[in-house]
């Protein structure tokens, strides 16, 4: 009986394999995607990543990093390697920033690797950070507080994971300057997402 | 505080230069239309994958580009249940007067306090760098508005509480 | 570097434009209407109206030896315009689409036309006496999304199409006692209508918004909305290209190029000015732009204080104010064509774009 109430409501045009609506989106995905990959083998590449930051050699450790992100992966593997990259970004000082991005843009697939950067710079942004704790401070806020105290107002604004999006937007300008607003236009149309 | 509010607005603004290249696009799904697809969604691959640019959890910014249009929408810095209400006060006023910002969109997306949706009409009318500089304009005004409004409401009610008090001295 | 010479005809967008052989007639799309200027001393003046389209006109382009005018516009038509006596007179083209007709091109031989639509197909349209109109024959598989560009093969059989499906591809669209049978080439051999002779698709995707063979025909570049550039030199027929190149680059999506020249493609679009980009089979370059940077606001940099400076960089972050662009267009080009070329090589373009401005550049 549901059903029958409900059929004015039913969008007809997904019904229609031919329709805009059902457009085959991975069409739109080259021959060249890799081939998929699961969370284990990010894991792995985790492993040696900081093992080449831990020797001192970041732009080693950038160029591995963004030369095996898994295009192709499930969506454990890019939360994992997600992770590896915002703690490679993390782990290097701000003064070395230009340097170290110099060292990962030149070369083979140098313009390659500055899009894949700027994807999980705007990736690190949208999801919030796994080491902040604070809650969204609506929720936080127990019903006592009036509010009208500015000094505890004002840390709370500041936290949640302000630490980590400043290191990924200081990146995100340096690699603008150097790639150029094309990179950001390539991760809007770009469908091998990270 | 200006530390990193600069790195922000820069973001900011290289993402809505790069999203907002747009162009005059009428519709595949219905004829003699032509709609701002970001809204229609009927066709998947005219859109284009969402940037988000945040600065820390409370304060993000949303970017959905499309072919003709683009949707940008913006979450104001809310530190306590003051401020709460007042975005909400302030963002309400402004979308009930939609049709004279043009570019406002009168129902902001869920999760955020307040959205623009900027088509290829509005990039033909008005030039697109000075529609970018109005979006970090309002972007860094309204934070400024709300730090005054609460410092003005603060003042009033210590003002309101003062004068009811005095008489139980 | 580049001179060059802008008219300023209204403050609406431009679609499209075209010149008459002759370059006295300019034709350009204004919202529902097509307008031609005529030249006048050195100013484009205002002289006909074409009306009739009941939307906004997507393209409109003027066959050089019989001056006829095809345009077409959102609201599913397409006319073909002659001049007579009385002045300029439409005929209907049968279409047979469904949605927005986008973009129109007359073929070399000018015996036919190609119509892109919103529809998912690509109306090849020619002329059949015995009825006295325009009939269209429809290039349909395998196109999935709205056909955004297109481009001629020198041999008039070849049609390269864009989409914004982010595939590039050339179709055959011979059409039995139109055309003459091609001589085998790279993209093809024997090549009944729809015919796919080769699809493109870039690894960052993106919609293709202008595409363009070579003057040789030998190669076909097309530009799509992830800031890059592709080109592509066919092997044989039936075998994946010789070689494709993708140059993708720092700026803004480009909306159409040229060739001019086999080894020089010149490319326009969202940054406002056109760029030079140079190469053969081995790679591909950007060069640069072809501007030379003394628009109208590059000396009119005011000295601002230091505080105000200061206060710009870090409350917006922006360097400085201006409303001002310093290109010549002052928004996005959305067409360049060729204005004048000798044995290939191109010395004169035109540009047009949304701040109403048409451009001709001597290179």
């Amino acid at each position: 009986m549901s059903t029958a109430q409900n059929y004015r409501t039913i969008n007809i045009d997904t019904l229609d394999p031919d329709s805009p609506q059902n457009f085959p989106l991975p069409t739109l995905l080259p021959s060249t995607l890799p081939p998929p990959s699961t969370s284990s083998a990010a894991a792995n590449t985790a492993t040696q990543v900081r093992q080449l930051l831990r020797s001192g050699d970041a732009t080693g450790a950038l160029r591995v990093v963004l030369d095996t992100a898994p295009l192709g992966g499930d969506e454990g593997a890019k939360q994992v390697h997600l992770a590896t990259v915002v703690d490679v970004l993390q782990g290097i000082r701000q003064g070395e920033m230009g340097r170290v991005l110099e060292g990962v843009l030149v070369g083979e697939g140098g313009g390659e690797r500055g899009d894949c950067l700027m994807k999980y710079l705007y990736k690190g942004m949208a999801s919030t950070g796994p080491g902040s704790g604070s809650q969204s401070p609506r929720k936080g806020i127990s019903p006592q507080s009036t509010g009208f105290s500015q000094v505890q107002g004002r840390n709370l604004g500041e936290g949640g994971g302000g630490q980590q999006m400043s290191v990924l937007l200081n990146w995100h300008e340096k690699l603008v300057e150097l790639a150029g607003t094309g990179s950001i236009v390539r991760v809007m149309t770009d469908r091998r997402t990270v | 505080m200006s530390q990193s509010l600069r790195p922000y607005l820069q973001c900011v603004r290289s993402s809505l230069t790069a999203a907002l290249a747009i162009s005059n696009f009428a519709s595949q799904t219905s004829e003699r239309h032509n709609v701002p697809e970001i809204e229609a969604a009927s066709s998947p691959e005219l859109l284009l994958n969402p940037l988000t640019v945040s600065r820390n959890e409370n304060e993000k910014v949303l970017i959905e580009p499309s072919v003709n249009s683009v949707r940008v929408s913006i979450r104001i810095k809310q530190a306590d249940e003051i401020e709460h209400i007042l975005v909400h006060k302030f963002t309400r006023f402004l979308t009930m007067r939609a049709e004279s910002f043009f570019i406002l969109r009168r129902k902001p997306v869920k999760g955020y306090d307040i959205s623009f949706l900027i088509t290829n009409f509005h990039t033909e009318a008005m030039l697109k760098h000075k529609l970018v500089d109005f979006i970090l304009q309002f972007m860094e005004e309204v934070d400024k508005e709300i730090s005054e409004m609460k410092l003005f409401l603060n003042a009033r009610a210590r003002f309101v509480a003062e004068s009811f008090l005095t008489p139980f001295d | 570097m580049a001179t060059a010479e802008v008219h300023h005809l209204f403050h609406n967008p431009i679609a499209d434009h075209s010149f008459s052989s002759d370059k006295k007639t300019l034709a350009v799309a204004r919202d529902n209407n097509v307008e031609l200027y005529q030249k006048a001393g050195s100013k484009f003046s205002l002289t006909d109206e074409l009306k009739g389209h009941e939307k906004t006109v997507t393209s409109v382009d003027i066959a050089p030896n019989s001056g006829r005018i095809v345009t077409c516009s959102q609201d599913r038509n397409a006319y073909v315009w002659e001049q007579t006596p009385e002045g300029w007179k439409p005929t209907l083209v049968l279409l047979r689409i469904n949605r927005a007709a986008t973009f129109v091109r007359w073929s070399p031989s000018e015996q036919k036309f190609a119509v892109g639509s919103g529809a998912r197909v690509i109306a090849v349209c020619y002329f059949e006496e015995e009825n006295d109109w325009w009939i269209s024959k429809h290039l349909k598989k395998p196109i999935r999304s709205t056909i955004t560009t297109l481009a001629w093969h020198p041999n008039s059989v070849l049609l390269a199409a864009g989409s914004t499906d982010s595939h590039a591809r050339v179709f055959s669209s011979f059409i039995k006692g139109i055309d003459a049978r091609p001589e085998p080439s790279a993209w093809g051999e024997r090549l009944p209508f729809n015919t796919i002779c080769g699809e493109f698709l870039n690894d960052s995707a993106g919609w293709i918004h202008g595409a363009c063979f070579s003057p040789s025909g030998d190669a076909l570049a097309f530009t799509g909305h992830d800031s890059s550039v592709t080109v592509v030199y066919p092997s044989a027929p039936e075998q994946p290209p010789r070689a494709m190149l993708n140059i993708s680059t720092r700026l803004l999506p480009f909306n159409s190029l040229i060739w001019s020249g086999e080894n020089e493609i010149i490319a326009a679009g969202h940054d406002c000015e056109p760029y030079r980009l140079r190469g053969d089979e081995s790679g591909w370059q950007l060069e640069g732009s072809i501007e030379s940077k003394a628009g109208p606001g590059a000396d009119s940099i005011r000295e601002e204080s230091a505080l105000n400076m200061f206060r710009q960089m870090d409350l917006k972050g922006q360097s400085q104010a201006d409303t001002q662009l310093k290109t010549v267009h002052q928004n996005t080009i959305s067409t360049i064509r060729v204005y004048e070329d000798a044995n290939g090589v191109v010395n004169k373009l035109s540009t047009s774009g949304v701040d109403g401005r048409v451009v001709i550049w001597t290179i």
